[in-house]
């Protein structure tokens, strides 16, 4: 029998030589991490990018910022880093408050290091909303095309949700009477659900049963969306759509992200279709569990770990596809600085003002690797094969 | 296999009528109206807008603007609104420009990135394994145009040899020998731009495969027979690791337009992606649409060819 622990001295050797060394998943990664050097590198920079840019939007916002990105100072253009400013030509609120330019200055005078703290914040943010749309939808799309893909949709449910896309769309172009027929079609569609949901046993008439035909299943037509989807060069697209939106930080994200959703999507569909057939998911199915908390509280935690993988990666190529905007002229507009602007403005002054591309050019490169290195080594990690190896 | 490619192909024609359909709405739905692109310029007066919008069908509703554009780009007919120039003749004379481009940077990676994967693949965890996939990562990660700038400067400052265009300005009077040296050095830096980010995943890809066939049964008896390791590595595991990237071959092909833009903007290359990109600010609508078409066109192909070259290859894989 079991005694109680109150009476065996309990010590770090006993609970070794007792049992296997039971760690929480989370201990095992940290673990894991720690011993991947590279990684943990990554995971390090990863940290401070997150506080330097909290720090940055602490410093750099408001009325009164304590570092001011837009301060314009014509008699100090392209001064080099560190460089000393010259106080008797500068009126009292346009001193540096740090003494010096440690990043030196821009063609307007304006003080690199404040311009790049608050780049550090805007190019966070590009990143991690851009991410979030694109995982949030790859999730949705991927879950549902995994777990619930066996279903088949109606012709007439086909049929009934492209009238209601059109009618949408045709009002929005204003051309009335299009929209008049759409929303005619599918008020007509919508009667016929009705009643086919108040009267769920009655026959379809004859006429109208090729309306119930089933035409494609709910994962086959997921699949051809993300087919439909790769088939736009991705970055072609997002300049075309940023282009003609006219850029602004809120257009930029939201368009990286809804254009960048098709891997999440697809192997989170690939992990549906596996954690779908387990145990468990037969146990908490029969339990009498709804469809949406056994995707939500059983599976998905199950199918997490390599989104979270992918999403880290993906923060990365956001930061270079916002930087690549911004050289071609679509990136977040002036009153906002990013890297990718300040690098891109710092093209012209490239011989006078290395700085000016140095500066973010080896900013991004460091945030970008330890994102990249960060992520590939959580794959490595995450991978049980390696973990009964270690 | 003929019921394949038939089911196949009818499924890529249903996916291309979307893509064009998407695509269209996409643009038509913008804001903005391309006859207005220059609302300051004192030429346009209404009445000429009004004669803009009549010639090309922009007064039409919106489906069959979608059926006389496709309508037209099929009979060939589609012109530039920027210039009246068939689009189709545009865009050939471009991709004819980019074509030296992809092929010398498709050359350089694929020539790059076995030899690189395959060592480091042997030599696991060696000094040459951890510098290349450091490496590879820092090329993944460095925004495109920094990295170019820099080459830039390298050879421009220490090499003092124009790479900016096709060609030097004036060097056609040139005897052709420095002709044709001064177009190649022209295409050496571009290519090898295009390439690097190729180099870095495909090795990194290559790699990564190799690690797996190491790892496999019929290697170790096969070194356990006491082959020599060269044997075992490029005749048996080689041959296998290559199988993927069979179908890469097919997926090379949409490079040809996708990841040029950046590239060819820094070196004012008057290729498809600059085409592109010009008749984005532009506003020139039949580019646009024609230049997506015909890269969906070509992912689809792509991915048609290599799904029956991966049957052709690999005789474990049976499309039904």
């Amino acid at each position: 029998m079991m005694q109680p622990d109150t009476q065996r001295p309990q010590t770090v050797s006993d609970d070794v030589t007792l049992m296997p060394p039971s760690r929480s998943p989370w201990a095992e990664t940290w673990r894991l991490l720690r011993k991947n050097r590279v990684a943990f590198t990554g995971f390090i920079v990863f940290v401070l990018f997150f506080f330097i840019a909290l720090a940055g939007m602490a410093l750099t916002s408001g009325a009164h910022p304590v570092l001011d990105p837009a301060q314009v100072r014509l008699q100090e253009k392209l001064r080099p880093p560190l460089s000393a400013p010259k106080l008797d030509s500068l009126k009292p609120e346009e001193i540096p408050p740090l003494g010096r330019y440690v990043l030196g200055t821009d063609d307007l005078g304006r003080d690199v290091f404040a311009r790049m703290l608050q780049g550090a914040w805007v190019s966070l943010t590009v990143g991690f909303v851009a991410v979030g749309i694109s995982v949030a939808i790859g999730i949705l799309l991927g879950g549902i095309a995994g777990y619930l893909g066996r279903y088949y949709i109606q012709l007439g449910h086909l049929i009934y949700w492209t009238l209601v896309v059109c009618a949408i769309f045709l009002a929005l172009a204003q051309s009335l009477p299009a929209a008049l027929l759409c929303t005619l079609g599918a008020g007509a569609g919508w009667l016929f659900y009705y009643r086919r949901r108040r009267h769920p046993d009655r026959p379809v008439a004859k006429g109208l049963r090729w309306l119930i035909w089933p035409a494609i299943s709910v994962d086959a037509l997921i699949v051809r969306l993300v087919d439909i989807m790769l088939c736009f060069p991705s970055f072609f697209l997002i300049l075309t759509v940023v282009a003609l939106l006219k850029p602004s930080l809120f257009n930029i994200m939201v368009v990286i992200g809804l254009t960048s959703w098709e891997g999440t999507t697809r192997f989170v569909r690939a992990e549906f279709l596996s954690l779908r057939e387990q145990d468990f998911v037969a146990a908490a199915r029969a339990l009498g569990l709804s469809d949406l908390r056994i995707i939500f509280r059983h599976i998905m935690p199950n199918a997490l770990a390599p989104v979270l993988v992918s999403a880290t990666l993906g923060i990365a190529s956001a930061m270079l596809t916002e930087a690549g905007l911004s050289f071609l002229g679509f990136g977040v507009p002036p009153p906002h600085a990013t890297w990718g602007n300040i690098l891109s403005d710092g093209k012209d002054y490239i011989f006078d003002a290395p700085w000016l591309t140095f500066a973010p050019g080896i900013t991004i490169l460091v945030v970008v690797l330890a994102f990249n290195l960060f992520g590939e080594g959580m794959r490595d990690i995450l991978n049980p094969k390696l973990r009964e190896r270690n | 296999m003929l019921s394949f490619l038939g089911r196949s192909l009818i499924q890529k024609l249903v996916t291309l009528f979307f893509v064009s359909v998407v695509s269209f709405l996409v643009i038509k739905l913008a804001p903005g109206q391309p006859s207005q692109i220059d609302p300051l310029n004192p030429k346009f007066t209404p009445e000429i807008v009004e004669r803009i919008r009549k010639v090309y069908h922009l007064d039409q509703p919106l489906h069959v603007q979608y059926l006389l554009y496709y309508k037209d780009l099929f009979t060939g007919k589609v012109v530039s609104w920027r210039d009246e120039r068939p689009v189709l003749g545009k865009i050939w004379e471009r991709f004819l420009n980019s074509l030296p481009l992809f092929i010398v940077g498709t050359l350089l990676t694929w020539t790059f990135s076995f030899p690189v994967g395959i060592r480091s693949a042997i030599h696991r965890d060696g000094w040459y394994d951890k510098s290349t996939t450091l490496i590879s990562y820092f090329l993944i990660s460095i925004p495109g145009f920094f990295f170019a700038y820099i080459l830039i400067i390298l050879v421009v400052t220490k090499l003092n040899v124009p790479v900016i265009d096709m060609q030097t300005f004036g060097v056609t009077s040139a005897s052709p020998l420095v002709h044709f040296m001064d177009r190649l050095w022209h295409l050496v830096l571009p290519s090898v731009l295009g390439a690097t980010g190729g180099i870095a995943v495909l090795s990194r890809y290559v790699r990564s495969q190799m690690l797996e066939i190491i790892g496999q049964d019929y290697v170790r008896t096969a070194k356990a027979k006491g082959l020599d390791e060269d044997r075992v590595y490029y005749r048996h595991a080689l041959r296998n690791a290559l199988l993927p990237f069979v179908t890469m071959f097919g997926m090379i092909l949409p490079g040809l337009i996708g990841g040029s833009v950046i590239i060819e903007s820094i070196f004012s290359w008057p290729g498809m992606g600059r085409l592109a990109y010009e008749a984005i600010l532009g506003r020139d609508y039949p580019v646009i649409l024609t230049i997506n078409f015909i890269s969906a066109v070509l992912v689809l192909a792509g991915t048609l060819v290599s799904d029956l070259l991966y049957m052709v290859v690999d005789p474990r894989i049976r499309l039904e």
